[in-house]
């Protein structure tokens, strides 16, 4: 709790002229920029010289966006240095620990969502079953490494309330517990920013995630979603069996299967003749059969595949 | 997909075995484009003996040969024309004419546009290597500018065809163009051809290695396939006529779809009138 510093006013003439840092990240979509000009009206409000500077490129393709807001009596500069950060907000849970190194290592609060939105490049095997090249980190891990923590599914929470896109909201929730402005204030900020029809889910993932975060300073044990599976896999997609069929007598050893394959799972041999060099590879993907111009491969799958061609 | 293709697609079911492997070159898109022919004729539940193919002369006229079916093979440019005589004759067949790009453009030109405009319940697939590859690897309509052929040895310099705006242009009531790296999308650009009622002309995009690709330094079989995503863009449909064919400004998918009257039975209902027209004066 009192790892914030709390937000004085103006008009208050103490030594804490530090500037308040807080890095909120995320990728495209989950509502980063939207909390962090939230955050940016709060510290105006108090009468606080605020600072806020944002990267979305990329956001549209569930790239990273990050965003820096810097509050105190007096702002140079607009972004926050390695190790500066006061407060971490993290809306996806890999993004929090890619930029964990820009938390005060003594003093940084880490809030997370530990809900976990894989990039495509995480799926290198796209074998059915196979396990992602993602964060294996747990909560409870991370959470013993940053002075303070908190982790939670804040997506399940705010899917609970009925919109799973009011995450971000829920987040600024657990956050506004740990800074000395009144209720209201937040509230009020939240009222200018969404427009009409979204304010009460807002307002309900507002309180939701500060009833959260007030349990969980009493209560450590709470600090981390206990539901955390370490290992993300295609758990919908059944293991499927594939079996490649090809006849040496039809193929031409036109070469097309072999550079085409997604997986790079067949050759030519010394009789020019595709063969299958990793059976366990293939992902039954059916782009070999359908490009074979002399129809000498045949998938057989043990389910059907759905179509990934684009068309 | 419809609750009819419960069994999976076996291209083999549709193919003459005894005929097979098939004469065409190693990494030949034309059996690509029969694979997703057949495709299509399963999906779409057409009873073999109920299709009729008609082919013309060239290499694509081969590939009708090799399809367990009513298959008929003509004289050089005239697919469209024995087409035209076999659907009035039996509206009941469905009739796929298979023919290339010298024969259904340069050779079949006058036939194709008439086609166009008449209407007829026929689907018309043009497979275009841009060359006439079985006779030696001449220039052929729709050879790209500054391509090297046997008939164009400092490179072509005569404009290409576009034939799909030539068919649109022509009347044709269904128009769509697609590469053979797409199969799937080929397949349902053919399928939705098939369904269509009137006379539906599909370009393929298939590609040449042996006599084309190899010449023009276009690379092997793989290279020329991949290259044809690249071929593509969905929103060019400008004037290409002085530009390199393919680069980059050619429109996939379905072209052109719009109800118009089928000619054979527009005819059958005059034919119908003019019988009960003798029969009253009798």
């Amino acid at each position: 709790m009192s790892a914030v510093p709390e937000i004085e006013t103006a008009s208050a003439t103490t030594a804490s002229a530090r500037t308040t840092n807080v890095m909120i990240v995320g990728v495209g979509g989950q509502g980063v920029l939207m909390i962090s000009k939230a955050l940016a009206l709060i510290g105006q409000k108090q009468g606080l010289q605020v600072k806020q500077s944002e990267v979305h490129g990329m956001a549209k393709r569930g790239g990273v966006v990050f965003s820096h807001v810097r509050f105190g009596a007096e702002v140079w500069s607009p972004t926050i240095c390695k190790g500066e950060a006061d407060v971490l907000i993290a809306l996806e849970w890999a993004e929090g620990l890619r930029w964990l190194e820009y938390l005060r290592p003594e003093t940084g609060v880490f809030i997370a969502d530990t809900r976990r939105i894989v990039p495509p490049f995480a799926c290198r095997s796209r074998r059915r079953g196979a396990t992602m090249a993602y964060a294996r980190e747990t909560p409870a891990e991370v959470i013993d490494k940053v002075s303070e923590g908190y982790a939670l599914d804040a997506a399940a929470i705010a899917t609970g309330l009925g919109e799973s896109r009011a995450g971000n909201t829920v987040l600024l929730g657990v956050l506004s517990a740990s800074m000395g402005v009144p209720v209201a204030e937040w509230l009020a900020v939240l009222e200018m920013l969404v427009p009409p029809k979204s304010r009460a889910i807002n307002h309900k993932a507002f309180e939701a995630g500060r009833a959260w975060a007030e349990a969980a300073h009493n209560d450590s044990s709470l600090r981390f979603d206990a539901g955390f599976a370490a290992d993300v896999t295609h758990a919908d997609l059944p293991e499927v069996s594939v079996r490649l069929d090809i006849n040496a007598a039809w193929c031409k050893g036109c070469d097309i299967c072999v550079k085409l394959c997604p997986e790079r799972c067949l050759a030519l041999n010394e009789y020019q003749v595709a063969y299958l060099t990793a059976p366990q590879a293939c992902t039954g993907c059916h782009v070999c059969e359908w490009l074979c111009p002399d129809f000498a491969i045949e998938v057989h799958t043990t389910q059907k595949v759905p179509m990934t061609v684009s068309e | 997909m419809n609750d009819t293709l419960e069994a999976p697609f076996d291209v083999k079911d549709y193919l003459r075995l005894e005929m097979m492997p098939h004469f065409m070159c190693p990494g030949c898109g034309h059996g690509i484009a029969l694979r997703c022919l057949l495709w299509a004729v399963h999906e779409l539940g057409i009873d073999k003996d109920k299709l009729a193919v008609v082919c013309g002369i060239g290499c694509s006229g081969r590939v009708g040969a090799y399809i367990d079916a009513n298959t008929f093979h003509t004289t050089h440019g005239r697919p469209l024309a024995f087409a035209t005589g076999l659907k009035l004759a039996r509206p009941d067949l469905t009739v796929v004419v298979i023919t290339g790009d010298g024969d259904c453009l340069a050779i079949g030109g006058n036939h194709l546009i008439h086609a166009c405009r008449r209407n007829l319940d026929i689907t018309c697939l043009m497979l275009n290597n841009e060359v006439y590859a079985m006779t030696g690897g001449q220039v052929s309509p729709t050879t790209a500018i500054d391509r090297l052929t046997t008939t164009t040895p400092h490179g072509n310099a005569e404009p290409t065809f576009d034939a799909c705006r030539l068919a649109d242009a022509a009347g044709a009531s269904f128009v769509g163009r697609e590469v053979t790296r797409q199969a799937p999308a080929l397949k349902n650009v053919i399928k939705a051809g098939l369904a269509h009622e009137g006379f539906s002309f599909i370009e393929v995009m298939s590609d040449c290695t042996e006599i084309y690709g190899r010449k023009n330094d276009l690379g092997e079989s793989p290279e020329m396939i991949m290259s044809q995503k690249s071929d593509m863009r969905p929103e060019a449909f400008g004037n290409v006529a002085d530009e390199p064919f393919r680069a980059n400004r050619l429109r996939a998918g379905i072209i052109a779809q719009r109800d118009r009257p089928e000619y054979g039975s527009v005819y059958r209902l005059r034919a119908a009138a003019e019988q009960a027209k003798a029969k009253a004066k009798s």
